[in-house]
């Protein structure tokens, strides 16, 4: 059976870029190149294996901001095959990122599977398949590290702590990937090049809610370590075993 | 105050039961099997949820108990239990505070902490939040009151159906609770690497542990010694960190140490920012001279 899917993609600022201030511990955020957020890429690359397994579609939402041609060209150079921008996104706030999604997948209709990271690499949220599950209705198969479509159904393999499972469900689902699933591939140069000029849907959020929180500071952890650092090996593992010493006694 | 937890596990559970107590009243949700290791933590009454648990007959019992008659529904944040909290949070159209290692309650308000920009800031706000996710690991636990009630449910049917299961070994290891951490990174370069790094194991009488490329990419650990942003979060006495590089996620997991020791080939590598010790070399030379210098 070809697939319809719908995969999620998150656009975040280059975050191995930030430096914090070392005065004010404030993260330097100016001119710091956005991309697309870890996990999404993931779950791109899953989307487009199952298509390429099963014959189908790979459709890509991203709610962000008219800055986020550049992550979808990324997305159409790996495979993807129609892209929508929904703007209005001003932040961290998944419950209004979940709102604004479901929306527009209710307005696409015709899916038998969403993709979406299981954390995104820069909040670390993790909300989102809940959300999605419960306003769409639909089965939520959480941090995969495999999937097959199977007929009517999806199965997918989940590395838990204490073990691993093969669970399924009837499609439409939602599933979740972890970072371990896949490696995305690197689009060839002509590939990029083609993207480069596939039309992209914008069209703005329709959906507002207020932000759940108020942010009362957003700073680099204080680190009081002593930093001691010894080039001459002989001294520092002297100074080293004396202060592991003292605290085993 | 009245709050209603859900954690999977009896640990997660007795940290945010420990952390919660003195505010209020503190009802309970587990997993099969787990009341009996958590019911001396002060919780007042505890369900036990009988079945296989997924995320949707989980949520299903969660949403069929009074919710709105709680200040506060605190989930710990396990890959079940962001899942739960997610339907939760969209079932009762209330957003939700989500992986927070820290929160205090100033008059009417929940005052949380995170970390954001992938471990780079800690983020503190303030909200009306009814829901928050709590990282497994953030609260240590001790003894309370007895537990008065323990009710069973039996989960209903899920949608989703468990087709294979393969639990893996239990191991006595727990990172957490560890003195001294012995903590490996990709710098060993192989998994027979470790052997040599054992001496200093055993001689610290520590636990290995280490960086996540090393658990989960090489397996060359078991994935419950990972330590950093999505491993454990752990607080020796002492932390000596071989061969990591020091990647904030991996900061993220060990900054309750309270001497961190950093051995790097690398003197610009970002872990000796966040040590007390560091020494700049090859580890499969300094580690052999500290086992001799600490058998003095
Ligand atoms: C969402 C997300 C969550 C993550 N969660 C975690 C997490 O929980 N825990 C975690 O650890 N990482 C996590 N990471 C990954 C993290 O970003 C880094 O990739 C990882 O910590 C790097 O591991 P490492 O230090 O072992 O390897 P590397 O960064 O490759 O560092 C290896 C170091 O070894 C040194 N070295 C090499 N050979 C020698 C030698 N002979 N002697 C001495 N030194 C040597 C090198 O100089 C280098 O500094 C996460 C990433 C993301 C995106
Ligand atoms: N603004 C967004 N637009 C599209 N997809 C998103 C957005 N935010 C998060 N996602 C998806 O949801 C996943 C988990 O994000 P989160 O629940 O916020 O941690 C990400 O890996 C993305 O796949």
């Amino acid at each position: 059976m070809s697939l319809n899917i719908i995969v999620l993609v998150k656009q975040i600022i280059d975050i191995d870029q930030i430096r914090n201030d070392q005065k004010t511990g404030e993260p330097i955020l100016q001119n710091i190149p956005l991309r697309i957020e870890n996990l999404s890429k993931n779950a791109i690359e899953a989307a487009v294996q199952l298509k390429e397994k099963n014959g189908g579609k790979v459709t890509c939402i991203i709610f962000g901001t008219d800055k986020s041609n550049t992550a979808m060209k990324e997305a159409y150079a790996m495979g993807v095959d129609e892209g929508h921008i929904i703007t209005g996104y001003s932040g961290n706030n998944p419950y209004l990122t979940a709102k604004v999604i479901a929306e527009k997948i209710r307005a696409i209709g015709d899916y038998n599977i969403v993709i979406l990271g299981n954390q995104s690499a820069d909040s670390y949220t993790g909300l989102l398949p809940g959300l999605l599950s419960s306003m769409l209705d639909v089965s939520l198969l959480g941090n995969a590290v495999n999937i097959e479509a199977d007929g009517e159904a999806i199965k997918i393999k989940r590395v838990l702590d204490e073990r691993d499972e093969v669970i399924s469900a009837k499609m439409p689902c939602v599933i979740s990937v972890t970072q371990e699933i896949n490696q995305p591939r690197l689009p060839p140069v002509l590939q990029i090049m083609a993207a480069g000029r596939k039309p992209i849907n914008m069209e703005p959020a329709k959906i507002q809610v207020k932000a759940p929180s108020r942010v009362l500071s957003n700073l680099a952890p204080k680190s009081d370590r002593k930093r001691e650092i010894y080039e001459d090996v002989d001294k520092g593992v002297e100074t080293v075993a004396k202060a592991i010493r003292g605290e085993i006694r | 105050m009245k709050f209603l937890i859900f954690a999977d596990d009896a640990k997660s559970l007795a940290g945010l039961a420990t952390k919660l107590r003195d505010n209020g009243e503190v009802s309970a949700v587990t997993l099969e099997g787990q009341p009996k290791q958590c019911s001396n933590y002060g919780i007042k009454s505890l369900v036990e949820l009988k079945g296989k648990a997924f995320p949707d007959n989980v949520s299903h019992v969660l949403l069929s108990m009074d919710l709105n008659s709680y200040d506060l529904i605190v989930i710990s944040s396990s890959p079940l239990g962001r899942e739960v909290a997610g339907i939760v949070s969209a079932k009762l159209d209330s957003p939700a505070m989500t992986e927070v290692f820290d929160f205090t309650f100033s008059p009417g308000k929940l005052v949380t902490k995170r970390f954001f920009f992938g471990g780079k800031t800690i983020m503190e706000e303030e909200s009306d939040s009814k829901i928050v996710t709590v990282t497994p690991g953030s609260f240590d636990s001790n003894n309370g009151e007895n537990t008065d009630k323990i009710e069973s449910v039996e989960l209903p049917g899920s949608k989703i159906s468990l087709m294979e299961i393969k639990e893996k070994e239990k191991s006595s290891t727990n990172i957490e609770n560890a003195n001294i951490i012995v903590s490996v990174g990709r710098g060993i370069g192989k998994k027979e690497a470790i052997e040599s790094i054992m001496p200093l194991v055993d001689v610290t009488h520590g636990e290995l542990a280490g960086s996540r490329p090393v658990c989960l990419d090489y397996k060359w650990l078991s994935e419950e010694r990972q330590v950093g942003l999505s491993g454990k979060k752990v607080k020796p006495k002492v932390y000596i960190a071989l061969g990591i590089s020091g990647q904030i996620q991996h900061i993220a997991g060990m900054r309750g140490a309270k001497v961190v020791v950093a051995i790097n080939k690398d003197r610009d590598a970002p872990i000796f920012q966040e040590c007390d010790y560091g020494i700049v070399g090859d580890l499969f030379q300094i580690v052999p001279k500290l086992v001799e210098a600490l058998k003095k």
